[in-house]
């Protein structure tokens, strides 16, 4: 665990054996090194998802550490501290105290945050059914513009891509800067999280705003590098002051002694604590895509969808397509929405020269950077023995 | 004055070869693989920086898989020989070991068990090295040729084994380089494998009796 700021949120530390495995798990190219010396990552073009770190041999990748600081501010009488838990989180979390892999300890993890010291406990799914209101929602503005339709001529064009994982963004950013304007204009939940409690909730608990903490449990690295982003300031504060990973909240249930599996079933807080089914499944990739159609689906057609499981986006396949058929109330016909998956960053550069060349018959491109989605994140515990 | 005298052929040109590539190659390898896992920049510059160490390291490995294996494809009889007496461990092999062919100075023997072409401790030398040899090929060049697409635990493993077996083998190889070259009861038969392939018969039919004796048959 690096405690040292760095420039970076990734580093390479002294223990590296230069085995040279990371320069081809790392899907921008960023780290450099040939066999047999020491490797180094390049931070422009590092997108910070840590992939290099769960898959080196030898643990000699390191992220940049957040954990002191969250510590100080439990520790602090003076600071109201709130928490936020990514959904591939609680179904990572367990590994860590010995539970099979998949194992849901979300309740189990309440409790553990509250013993820790949290004043608040408090979940991202709330904030992740706000981003995907807002995604689908804008999709919706898209293909009204279009089709020509009345009064969403400043809407942006097709397809539109996610915009919820902050590596894809930085890629985008660095890579393919034309491509912005299809990106979703919706913040991540996490960065949707801070700010409402930042101002939503200070009026409701009647707290000095500027005494809010607001910590995150991520199964992502890249989210550190996000919460720190300058343009994430919308409440007056930083959004989100820490970002704490799967792995580090683990070591920090362990080193303050908590019997994690003996604690019992607790729930989230209310207020910006609930959630429904469609945010839960953000973790996996196809779940953006499938939580968006849901919502779509919905919008669109003004009827309440009998099954929800769209199982045509679901799969492990880098890139995978689907048609879906979504009758639209205000045109009276049913419209035909192609929408694609892309899991890992290195499958989707076709995809994106496809849409700068118009090429692409796409209405809506999910892109999540880490290998089966968020639940595979650079920051969840790294299994060796389930190879 | 015994009535043995003249020389003996133990080792022919092509295994006399073999054993020096080999050599070469184990002491390059040795050097370079020590070099850049503690990281000594001092011995990993002499090859040209560390980059250049792992790659005469890579190729020193391509040697020292090459060298052996054209030997045992140009020389299999022999090869298969070999494997064969290295194999057999007789009575007078234990009883060798029990006094370690009196190459220990507090272990007094009067007379040690009489031998083969090798003595049980070479024996037990040359098994080992064959496995040694065989772990850190195997491990080797999944570590070079295929270190981007193996698992990271695989790759793990590997680099666990390969540093390991060196380790061990290295060791070994002083123990040899030892009795072969320094200890004074045995540096008598250095010449054979390193310059000429020849023994002194006399010797030979006091330290490798039982082979001695099957060759005084042949003839």
């Amino acid at each position: 665990m690096s405690t040292v700021s760095t420039t970076g949120i990734i580093t390479v530390s002294n223990e590296c054996k230069a085995c040279d495995h990371c320069t081809f798990i790392c899907p921008t190219g960023a780290i450099s090194g040939k066999l047999g010396e020491k490797h180094h990552i390049e931070l422009k073009k590092c997108i910070n998802c840590g992939q290099c770190l769960i898959n080196c041999p030898f643990g000699a990748i390191e992220d940049y550490s957040m954990v002191n600081e969250v510590k100080a501010a439990l520790a602090d009488p003076k600071k109201f501290v709130v928490v936020q838990e990514a959904p591939a989180v609680r179904v990572a979390l367990g590994e860590e105290f010995g539970l099979a892999p998949g194992t849901n300890v979300k309740n189990k993890m309440y409790a553990a945050l509250r013993k820790l010291g949290f004043d608040k406990v408090y979940d991202t799914e709330f904030t992740a059914d706000l981003t995907i209101m807002e995604e689908g929602t804008e999709l919706i503005h898209r293909v009204f513009n279009a089709l020509g339709v009345e009064g969403f001529e400043n809407s942006g064009p097709l397809p539109q891509f996610t915009s919820c994982c902050p590596a894809w963004i930085k890629y985008a950013e660095d890579k393919y800067p034309h491509v912005l304007p299809h990106i979703s204009s919706a913040k991540s939940p996490q960065q949707m999280f801070g700010p409402v409690a930042k101002t939503y909730l200070p009026e409701k608990l009647n707290i000095n705003p500027a005494d809010i903490t607001v910590v995150s449990v991520m199964p992502c690295t890249a989210k550190k590098y996000e919460c720190d982003r300058p343009e994430f300031m919308s409440s007056g504060f930083k959004d989100v002051d820490y970002v704490v990973t799967t792995r580090e909240l683990a070591q920090m249930i362990k080193d303050a002694g908590i019997d994690f599996l003996n604690l019992s079933d607790e729930k989230a807080d209310k207020l910006i604590g609930l959630s429904t089914g469609a945010a839960t499944i953000f973790g996996a990739t196809g779940g953006v895509m499938e939580a968006a159609l849901r919502t779509a689906y919905e919008l669109l057609s003004g009827q309440t969808l009998d099954k929800v499981d769209f199982k045509a986006v679901r799969g492990l396949a880098p890139v995978r397509e689907a048609t879906v058929e979504i009758p639209v109330k205000a045109l009276g016909k049913a419209l035909p929405v192609n929408v694609c998956i892309v899991t890992g960053l290195k499958h989707v550069d076709t995809v994106i020269e496809d849409v700068l060349a118009g090429r692409s018959n796409y209405h809506f491109i999910e892109v999540m950077n880490c290998p089966g989605g968020c639940i595979n994140g650079g920051g969840q515990p790294i299994r060796r023995d389930t190879y | 004055m015994s009535e043995i005298s003249g020389k003996v052929l133990k080792h022919d040109t092509q295994t006399r070869s073999m054993h020096w590539v080999h050599l070469i190659g184990f002491l390059i390898l040795a050097l370079t693989g020590i070099a850049f896992y503690w990281d000594l920049i001092g011995i990993s510059n002499i090859f040209g920086g560390p980059a250049n160490a792992s790659l005469v390291h890579r190729w020193a490995g391509v040697i020292f898989t090459a060298g052996p294996t054209i030997y045992i494809l140009l020389n299999f009889e022999r090869f298969a020989k070999f494997i064969d007496t290295i194999s057999h461990f007789t009575k007078d092999d234990f009883a060798w070991l029990k006094t370690m062919g009196g190459y220990i100075p507090f272990i007094k023997v009067d007379k040690a068990p009489p031998q083969d072409k090798y003595n049980a401790g070479q024996k037990i030398l040359g098994g080992l090295i064959i496995v040694g040899c065989l772990l850190v090929i195997l491990t080797g060049f999944p570590m070079w040729l295929w270190r981007h697409t193996l698992p990271a635990a695989f790759l793990a493993m590997c680099y666990n084994i390969h540093f390991w077996t060196a380790i061990i083998m290295i060791l070994l190889i002083c123990g040899h380089f030892f009795l072969a070259a320094i200890h004074p009861k045995s540096r008598i038969e250095f010449a054979s494998m390193m310059l000429d392939g020849y023994v002194d018969a006399e010797i030979t039919s006091h330290h490798n009796e039982k082979w001695f004796n099957a060759l005084q048959k042949v003839e």
